[in-house]
């Protein structure tokens, strides 16, 4: 696990406090603010930033982060981009960026080109939804040793013998989703979906973060009651797209306090 | 630590589980339940009884004597899958999906479609299971396939026009895999060629080796002999390998699978994956892609809605590098010139789709001798494509 990523689980712990997270697409709404909205979220008291790769083809996401990854595939972003954007974020913030996307652009630069160039632009982690388990582990070793962490997702449909191997696998954080669906739609958590929640929270070794369809405080009030954090995305990326440039720091700012 | 079960459903480097964590329980419950049922007597039963009584299997195996006549290069035998219930080789999939579904005690049946056949098979199965039935199908693909449309529609199945990304073949895929993402646990997804994670390339290539099968019996009865050549069209390539996959052993039969070179490979507008995609990962499998130097899937084109896809199955992918199979493509004015030249000399009007795997005959033969034996999978028949037939009969 990154420094970053581990000071910042380490100092939350001890003070009893929840982690927040929210996701963004890379090179969305435009190719160069990028660093603004992270800045504005980390000067806002944001913990961590998910930092969507886009892709053409999202199969785990809802109509929200579909539009926004399209948009950002049309400003013309692409992985080479996205790293270079980390060297211009580094240079103002320390805040944890993980990466997110699907597995072929990262597939199509080399996965190990990949893991390489993460580390050296000081990404503190990888999620990639559709690269499973069974697929992964064998870069187990090159992960550990660039101090990458690969967070993996978990569902309220996981049976508990996967679950416990997740466990096992998993150095910083689990990612819980919030429903089984995908990104960005309305829910609230059934009987099942928070008994689930209380039982793994239970039995993992791991904080638990709870992501998908989390959009406001109420939500946050919620979903912390049963994991460490929540991680916001589409709910964020739709203020994105309704706000404009010159007003989006305040926005941003706004945003964020509204949540805690 | 648990041992994971690694290298699951690969072809050589092709295939796998690429797959969100939510979408494995149903992974697990289909590879076990297929397991359990392919070798159970009472399952085989039922599949022969379902393929034989209701979808008109054996397909005959037709000497295409005028086609014969007009090249002169090789006997034509047309495997005829056109005169399957619905039309298409694809009921030979949604029949062995949908026993798979009922034995889950899946509710609800989801599919995607391009040229609509497999969305037709698949409402077709699924209004005589009593089970629900969603079709996702590109906007695009509902405007030039709309015979078929309206045919899910009376079926019972509701039709879901996709309006993401290129709106065709696709994108219908990614909107059902969303769909099962949102029902998962009383959703049977049926996809309709050999694509997907494992255990779909499997499965649908085992319930549509019916084909070759048959072929092979058929062509002993009429000439004693094995094919020298075999034909099929590719898109996801459930037909070719249907046809192909019992004669792999068999190292004397040449085999050719025919891509949409759509307007012309230097067009760049196209679906000759195996041509001319590199390996990548794509709805949860590793195969060859079209894609950018970013990783971003390329549109395909081709006049044909259900060779208008930017994967292939991961076992075409596998033989396309071993070299056991030749993948080749014709353009749309070829494949259209193949389909008018078949109704006239033998009074059948080919699906789209299928017309590729005719229009390769003219590179073929001239090869060939006049006494070997060509295979050619007629996938499906034409009705759906009369819109489009009907704009170069009036040219």
């Amino acid at each position: 696990m990154s420094k970053r990523l581990n000071d910042l689980i380490k100092d939350k712990a001890g003070k009893d406090e929840k982690l927040l997270s929210i996701f963004i697409t890379a090179g969305f709404p435009e190719i160069d603010s990028t660093k603004e909205i992270i800045l504005a979220l980390d000067e806002a008291g944001v913990d961590f930033i998910e930092l969507g790769i886009p892709f053409s083809d999202p199969i785990a996401d809802g109509p929200v982060i579909q539009k926004a990854s399209e948009r950002a595939i049309h400003n013309g972003v692409n992985i080479d981009n996205i790293f270079q954007m980390m060297g211009e974020i580094r240079e103002i913030s320390q805040i944890p960026i993980i990466l997110m996307g699907y597995l072929n652009p990262i597939n199509k630069m080399g996965i190990d080109t990949f893991i390489n160039q993460a580390s050296a632009s000081s990404v503190d982690g990888l999620i990639i939804p559709d690269w499973a388990l069974e697929e992964n582990q064998k870069y187990g070793d090159i992960l550990k040793k660039h101090d990458l962490d690969i967070i993996h997702l978990l569902a309220p449909n996981t049976p508990p013998d996967r679950i416990k191997i997740i466990d096992e696998v998993s150095s910083s954080f689990i990612y819980c989703v919030a429903y089984t669906g995908v990104t960005g739609q309305d829910n609230k958590p059934t009987e099942k979906t928070s008994d689930f929640l209380k039982t793994i929270r239970k039995e993992l070794n791991h904080p638990l973060m709870i992501g998908f369809g989390i959009k406001n405080r109420e939500d946050y009030l919620t979903y912390t009651n049963y994991a460490d954090g929540v991680i916001i995305g589409s709910a964020f990326i739709r203020l994105l797209e309704k706000t404009n440039r010159e007003e989006r720091r305040e926005a941003i700012d706004r945003f964020i306090k509204q949540i805690r | 630590m648990h041992t994971l079960t690694n290298r699951a459903g690969y072809y050589g480097e092709f295939g796998g589980q690429f797959i969100p964590e939510i979408l494995r329980p149903a992974i697990v419950e289909l590879d076990q339940a297929y397991t359990k049922l392919k070798d159970d007597k009472n399952f085989q039963e039922e599949l022969d009884w379902n393929l034989t009584h209701y979808a008109g299997r054996p397909t005959p195996l037709y000497f295409a004597e005028n086609l014969t006549h007009h090249y002169q290069k090789a006997k034509i035998y047309l495997k005829r899958e056109d005169l399957n219930h619905t039309g298409a080789h694809k009921i030979n999939n949604a029949i062995g999906q949908i026993l798979l579904a009922k034995n889950m005690g899946k509710k609800r049946i989801i599919a995607e479609t391009g040229a609509g056949q497999h969305g037709v098979a698949t409402a077709t199965v699924a209004a005589r299971a009593g089970l629900e039935c969603c079709v996702y199908m590109g906007e695009e693909d509902i405007e030039r396939q709309y015979p078929n449309v309206q045919r899910m529609r009376m079926l019972g199945a509701e039709v879901r026009p996709v309006y993401s990304g290129t709106k065709t073949l696709k994108d219908a895929t990614n909107e059902a895999m969303r769909d099962w993402l949102q029902n998962v646990e009383y959703t049977h997804y049926i996809i309709g060629s050999v694509v997907g994670p494992h255990p779909f390339p499997m499965i649908i290539r085992d319930f549509q080796k019916v084909i070759g099968e048959e072929t092979m019996q058929q062509l002993k009865k009429m000439e004693n002999k094995l094919p020298d050549y075999l034909i099929a069209c590719v898109g996801g390539g459930s037909n070719a390998i249907g046809l192909f996959y019992p004669f792999l052993n068999s190292e004397q039969v040449k085999m050719f699978g025919v891509e949409a070179a759509g307007k012309g490979i230097p067009t760049g507008e196209h679906a000759a994956t195996l041509l001319l995609g590199e390996i990548g990962i794509f709805h949860g499998m590793r195969t060859y892609l079209l894609q950018d130097d970013s990783g971003y899937v390329q549109p395909p084109y081709s006049i044909s809605a259900g060779l208008d896809y930017p994967g292939v199955g991961p076992e075409h992918s596998f033989l396309k590098d071993s070299g056991r199979v030749k993948y080749t493509s014709v353009t749309d004015d070829q494949a259209i010139a193949a389909a008018f030249l078949l109704g006239k000399l033998e009074g059948i009007i080919p699906a789209l789709e299928s017309a590729h795997a005719f229009a390769y005959l003219d590179e073929l033969l001239s090869e060939t001798s006049p006494d070997e034996i060509v295979v050619i999978n007629l996938s499906g028949r034409g009705d759906k494509d009369m819109s489009t037939y009907i704009q170069f009969l009036e040219k």
